[in-house]
């Protein structure tokens, strides 16, 4: 048995020599999930990062300690990567809707409109924030429709374009998840001053 | 122990003191890295949770939190046998994780109405927190236990072994007609009755069978500080370091 | 390497490869990093770029994964409810570190999955001082402070790199180091302040922390067209002695104000050069414990794979719910 300096390690009780890993079929992961959060009431929702989930349900759960458990937050989105449009990046001067135009009709019947929720990059290496919603047919066209309505901002280095329908949200009387979690000051940074320890230390050997 | 608030403060805080040590056991190996990070903050948030309750055992004159909690022996606790079982299999912890949480938040939510204002105040700041860590219990149960003959397979032995312990969450101490007469909790039978209700809404979504009650002994004897021979070693692991030098500041 | 590329196991000869590229695109490519500018995942990118980056953001990732077990040796055991918590929340912390790498290791192309696998069939590398054991509870308490110090040195550079998604997990990295900073130094003081227990505990751990701490950067790079390259591409942001330096200059104070002494005979600050001089480190050591001759390596694998093998019927069963595969790569 392996022995270890770790108790938790010692109660698995594993053998001296691991057996060869199981091999692993190709695309034996989840599909990912890109986060938002709000940070205080009013707040633009502003991209995290991804998690990996077998379901949106699933992706809050991980997401929410993943990506909210320092600070106040008060709202979460999650989309599925896979529903999300995104443009090409474009330079940091540069706005991606110079080439947008206008979708062209095509003959097939136009879909029932729905709800995109736009997001803007500023600048590269910095998070997509949500700039609103737009109404359009498809999600070409909703970009064409962020254009038009968001398209004086400058510069817009990339913009994702989320169906509203594939995005998972809270329930507002659900945010009291997030109330005690300003308090957990145990994980905070500011939590720890010993400055005054060691100037005691300092006093008392004589080294100050 | 004769002071009702100290009784049900003392089963409150050790319940949540060795439930959430033991779930810091899985820190850093479960089964998927963002599990990892939730289950986590949940057994910290038990810790948590117990700090705050041995704080008010402090102000009513009990020993300080850290005393408390790292130097008495398995005797002196009054947490349920459940709590203390080893983690086991991931299913097993899940399992114990959905029965106690379930049975944690309407307890808080119960003492949200206390009699006694301090508890009351710290029950109701923590209903968030609770709503969380059910969310993600149900989740869990609802997605495995409707997924892979192994899952259902590993999951239905997880809720035959913990269920007899679960009821032994619900066991009373002499205290109970006076912690009830006080107003301080609504008493564990209505809390049982309530949490049953809770957990078959749940399992009835899922291919997992909830064992007959009727037949089921409940495991009892944490309350009074009789226990598994799981405990005293937790219990000595947990304090290794603290006892090294009882003078020391950490 | 936990964060700095470590181009001394990188073969001499190696090629750049650079002759495949298309040279406009390379030169805009280039151009772009100069300016500032950051890349991002859907950019053309040159092979080596992508190469290399996933490299060292795999092995970064590997560090925080395994690094996560020698604290969490501690995990049952840490004295007291702040230590208690604070301990679980560090080695969660490292976790989620891992998380957030992996991630953008994937938005270049490998998948989270591959690269699991590729540290536990031993393929892929992490940071060598994960291998040492953490005997006692102050051993611990040295990896929260000068690991970590040493750890957020390299992770500073690397946030102002060139690769978005890289610099994005840095900053969220960054941001929580700081907590594993002040809490690991405010236990090593609460150590070193304390009982005569207490200070011996931790005057040991530091005696037994120090050679590997030394040997944390990587030996002095050396001067290639690899290197110089991947400098210019801003991948590698800080030379190895750099970084060995800094840490020195901001930590040697620190340790010895509180009373600790530092192994090592040699070490003293060159008032003429400004330079830190100190007994070379073992690189021969380091090659080994690298190469899976450490104190740990056996072990740290094992627990790793036994998590994922433990773990695998949960993932079976959610996966067994999905249809077929849809994205694995994350957008950013
Ligand atoms: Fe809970
Ligand atoms: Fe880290
Ligand atoms: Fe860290």
């Amino acid at each position: 048995m392996l022995s270890s300096l770790d108790p938790r390690i010692a109660r698995l009780a594993l053998p001296d020599t691991a057996p060869a890993p199981t091999p692993k079929a190709a695309f034996d992961q989840f599909e990912t999930f890109e986060v938002f959060h709000q940070k205080k009431d009013g707040a633009a929702y502003t991209y995290v990062g991804p998690v990996h989930a077998p379901s949106a349900d699933v992706a809050f759960l991980f997401a929410k300690e993943q990506y909210s458990r320092r600070f106040a937050c008060t709202g979460m989105w999650v989309v599925p990567t896979s529903a999300i449009n995104l443009t090409p990046y474009v330079g940091d001067q540069e706005s991606v809707y110079d080439g947008v135009s206008a979708i062209v009709p095509t003959a097939d019947a136009p879909a029932e409109p729905q709800e995109y929720a736009i997001f803007h990059l500023k600048k590269r290496g910095k998070a997509h924030t949500n700039v609103g919603l737009v109404r359009a047919a498809s999600a070409a066209d909703a970009l064409y429709q962020a254009k038009l309505t968001f398209g004086e901002q400058r510069p817009v280095v990339n913009v994702w374009v989320l169906p509203w329908n594939e995005v998972l949200t809270l329930d507002p009387a659900d945010r009291d998840i997030w109330l005690t979690t300003p308090e957990k000051k145990y994980r905070d940074a500011i939590a720890y001053k010993v400055q005054d320890r060691i100037e005691r230390f300092k006093l008392e050997t004589g080294t100050k | 122990m004769t002071d009702p608030k100290k009784d049900l403060l003392y089963r409150l805080a050790d319940d949540q003191l060795i439930l959430g040590h033991r779930n810091s056991e899985w820190n850093g190996l479960g089964p998927i890295l963002e599990e990892d990070i939730a289950f986590s903050s949940m057994a910290q948030d038990k810790l948590g949770h117990a700090l705050q309750l041995y704080s008010l055992l402090h102000e009513l004159g009990e020993a300080e939190p850290d005393t408390v909690a790292f130097t008495r022996n398995a005797a002196q606790f009054h947490c349920s046998q459940l709590v203390e079982l080893p983690i086991g299999d991931y299913a097993f912890s899940l399992m114990r994780h959905f029965l106690f949480d379930h049975a944690e938040l309407l307890r808080f939510e119960a003492l949200a109405a206390s009699s006694y204002e301090p508890l009351a105040q710290v029950a109701r700041k923590l209903k968030g927190e609770l709503k969380y860590h059910v969310l993600h219990a149900n989740t869990w149960i609802r997605q495995l236990g409707t997924s892979t003959e192994e899952a259902l397979e590993k999951l239905q032995a997880a809720l035959d072994l913990t269920l007899p312990y679960a009821l032994g969450l619900f066991e009373k101490t002499e205290a109970e007609p006076a912690i009830i007469a006080e107003g301080l909790f609504i008493g564990e039978d209505v809390l049982r009755a309530q949490w049953l209700e809770n957990i078959s809404r749940v399992l009835n979504q899922t291919q997992l069978e909830l064992p007959d009650l009727s037949a089921i002994t409940p495991v009892g004897g944490g309350r009074h500080g009789e226990h598994t021979e799981f405990l005293q070693p937790l219990l000595d692991e947990m304090a290794e370091v603290f006892r090294l030098d009882p003078t020391a500041d950490w | 390497m936990y964060g700095s590329v470590s181009t001394h196991d990188i073969p001499a000869q190696a090629t750049t490869g650079l002759e495949n590229e298309d040279p406009q695109q390379l030169a805009e490519f280039e151009a772009r990093i100069a300016r500032g500018e950051k890349i991002e995942p859907d950019d053309y990118m040159p092979a080596l770029y992508r190469k290399q980056l996933i490299r060292m953001i795999e092995q970064h990732a590997h560090s925080e994964i395994i690094g996560s077990l020698p604290e969490g040796t501690w995990i049952t055991r840490a004295p007291g409810f702040r230590r208690k918590m604070a301990q679980m929340a560090k080695v969660q912390d490292e976790v989620g570190h891992a998380q957030l790498l992996y991630s953008a290791a994937e938005t270049l192309g490998k998948s989270r999955e591959d690269m699991l696998t590729d540290l536990i069939n031993g393929k892929s590398k992490y940071s060598n001082v994960f291998n040492y054991p953490t005997p006692t509870w102050a051993d611990s308490n040295a990896i929260s402070w000068l690991i970590d110090a040493g750890a957020i040195v390299n992770q500073m550079a690397n946030a102002r790199g060139s690769y978005g998604p890289y610099c994005r997990a840095l900053e969220r990295i960054c941001a929580e180091e700081s907590f594993h900073l002040k809490y690991g130094h405010d236990a090593v003081v609460h150590m070193a302040t304390g009982t005569p227990i207490q200070r011996r505990m931790m005057q040991e751990a530091l005696n037994r922390w120090w050679p590997p701490i030394m040997t944390f950067f990587g030996p002095a790079d050396k001067a290639s067209q690899h290197t110089e390259i991947l400098m210019r591409w801003k991948v590698k942001m800080a030379s190895n002695d750099d970084c060995r330096q800094q840490f020195l200059d901001m930590y040697v104070p620190k340790i010895l104000e509180i009373g600790l002494t530092i192994p090592d005979p040699n070490l003293r600050k060159n008032e003429e050069t400004g330079k830190w001089e100190y007994t070379e480190p073992d690189w021969e050591e380091l090659r080994r414990v690298i190469n899976g001759d450490g104190p740990c390596n056996q072990e740290r694998l094992a627990v790793r794979r036994a998590a994922e093998e433990n773990g695998a019927w949960v993932r079976r069963a959610l996966q067994a719910k999905r249809q077929a595969p849809k994205a694995v790569r994350p957008l950013a």
